[in-house]
C-alpha cells in the first residue's frame, strides 16, 4: 500500500507542475450587456460615477481531500455574492477597480498528495480525510452610475 | 469509511462563510472632505505626493477592536486627516489591506482571550491638488 501511494505521489508529482491556477466567471462586458443588474469589472467605469464607498471581502472554506471545495473560498463566490450584495445595500449599482487574491491556492500536485493521503488514512483507520483552510480576498470600489450603464 | 467522508464534508460545508468589510465615503462635491477612488481622474491636478497609512492593534476577546482598525477607522481616521496633511484635495488609484477573521477564528480569540487577536488596515495611494473646479469622477 505505501509503495503504491509512493509511485503514485512521484507520478504525479512528474506530470504536474508546481503552479496553481484559480480561475473565476466573465464579469461585465463593455458596453455592458445590459443596463440591468450590477456592473463589476476589474477595470474602470465605461461612464461618469460617483464613488460611494469601498468594501473588502474574505471568502472562507475548505479543500477537503484536495479536491473538494465546500464553503466560499473562490473567486466568482465573493465577487457576484457577498461583494455585490454589499454594494447593491451601499446604494451602488457597480463595483470597479476589483482587486482580488486566492491567498493559498492548491498546486496539482499538493491536491494529489491531499487525495492520497486521505486515501492512506481513511485505509488505516487512523486519521480522517485531508482538509485545508482556503481563503479569498476581494476588494471593490462602490460607484452608482450617473446614467444607464454604457 | 463513508461516514467519514461524509462528516468530512459536511463539517466542511459548515465551515464555510464571508466576512464583510465595507466603508461609505461622500460623493465629491457634496462635502468638504477630500475625494477618494481607487481610479484615475481626468481633471488637470498636481501630484503632491503618495500616502500610506497603516493603523495597527488588537482585537480584544476576538471582537473589542478598541483602536480601530477596520476599514472604516483607517479611512476616517488616518486616510483622510493624512490627505488634508498633505494639502491634497483627495487621492487616487487608493488601495487597501484591512485583517479580516472569520466568525470561528474570533470565538477561538474569545476563548483564549489572553492571546488578543493582531489586527492590521493598511490604506495606499496618490495625493492630488485639482487645478479646476471639482466636478464628478469621469473613467
Amino acid at each position: 500500500m505505501k509503495r503504491a501511494l509512493t509511485v503514485f505521489s512521484a507520478l504525479a508529482l512528474s506530470l504536474s507542475g508546481c503552479s496553481a491556477v484559480t480561475r473565476g466567471g466573465a464579469l461585465s462586458s463593455v458596453p455592458a450587456a445590459s443596463d440591468r443588474g450590477m456592473f463589476l469589472s476589474t477595470s474602470g467605469a465605461p461612464g461618469r460615477y460617483t464613488t460611494l464607498g469601498f468594501v473588502q471581502v474574505r471568502g472562507y472554506g475548505v479543500q477537503v481531500a484536495g479536491y473538494q471545495e465546500a464553503g466560499h473560498a473562490t473567486l466568482d463566490g465573493p465577487i457576484r455574492g457577498a461583494l455585490a450584495a454589499e454594494a447593491s445595500r451601499m446604494g451602488g449599482n457597480g463595483v470597479i477597480h476589483i482587486e482580488f487574491l486566492d491567498e493559498n491556492p492548491t498546486t496539482d500536485f499538493e491536491r494529489a498528495q491531499a487525495a492520497a493521503q486521505s486515501i492512506q488514512n481513511l485505509a488505516s483507520g487512523q486519521r480522517g480525510v485531508e482538509a485545508k483552510d482556503r481563503y479569498v480576498t476581494v476588494t471593490g470600489e462602490v460607484i452608482r452610475f450617473e446614467g444607464a450603464v454604457q | 469509511m463513508t461516514r467519514v467522508l461524509l462528516a468530512g464534508v459536511v463539517a466542511a460545508a459548515l465551515c464555510g462563510c464571508t466576512v464583510v468589510n465595507s466603508v461609505s465615503v461622500p460623493a465629491r462635491g457634496t462635502s468638504a472632505e477630500p475625494f477618494v477612488t481607487a481610479g484615475d481622474i481626468t481633471e488637470p491636478h498636481e501630484v503632491l505626493g503618495l500616502v500610506q497609512v497603516t493603523r495597527t492593534g488588537v482585537l480584544l476577546f476576538g471582537n473589542l477592536d478598541v483602536i480601530g482598525t477596520d476599514l472604516e477607522a483607517g479611512f476616517k481616521q488616518a486616510l483622510l486627516p493624512a490627505i488634508k496633511e498633505a494639502g491634497g484635495d483627495g487621492a487616487v488609484r487608493v488601495r487597501y489591506q484591512m485583517t479580516q477573521y472569520t466568525p470561528a477564528a474570533r470565538v477561538l480569540g474569545a476563548i483564549f482571550f489572553i492571546f488578543p487577536l493582531p489586527s492590521t488596515v493598511t490604506f495606499t495611494g496618490q495625493v492630488v491638488k485639482l487645478k479646476g473646479p471639482a466636478v464628478a469622477a469621469a473613467p
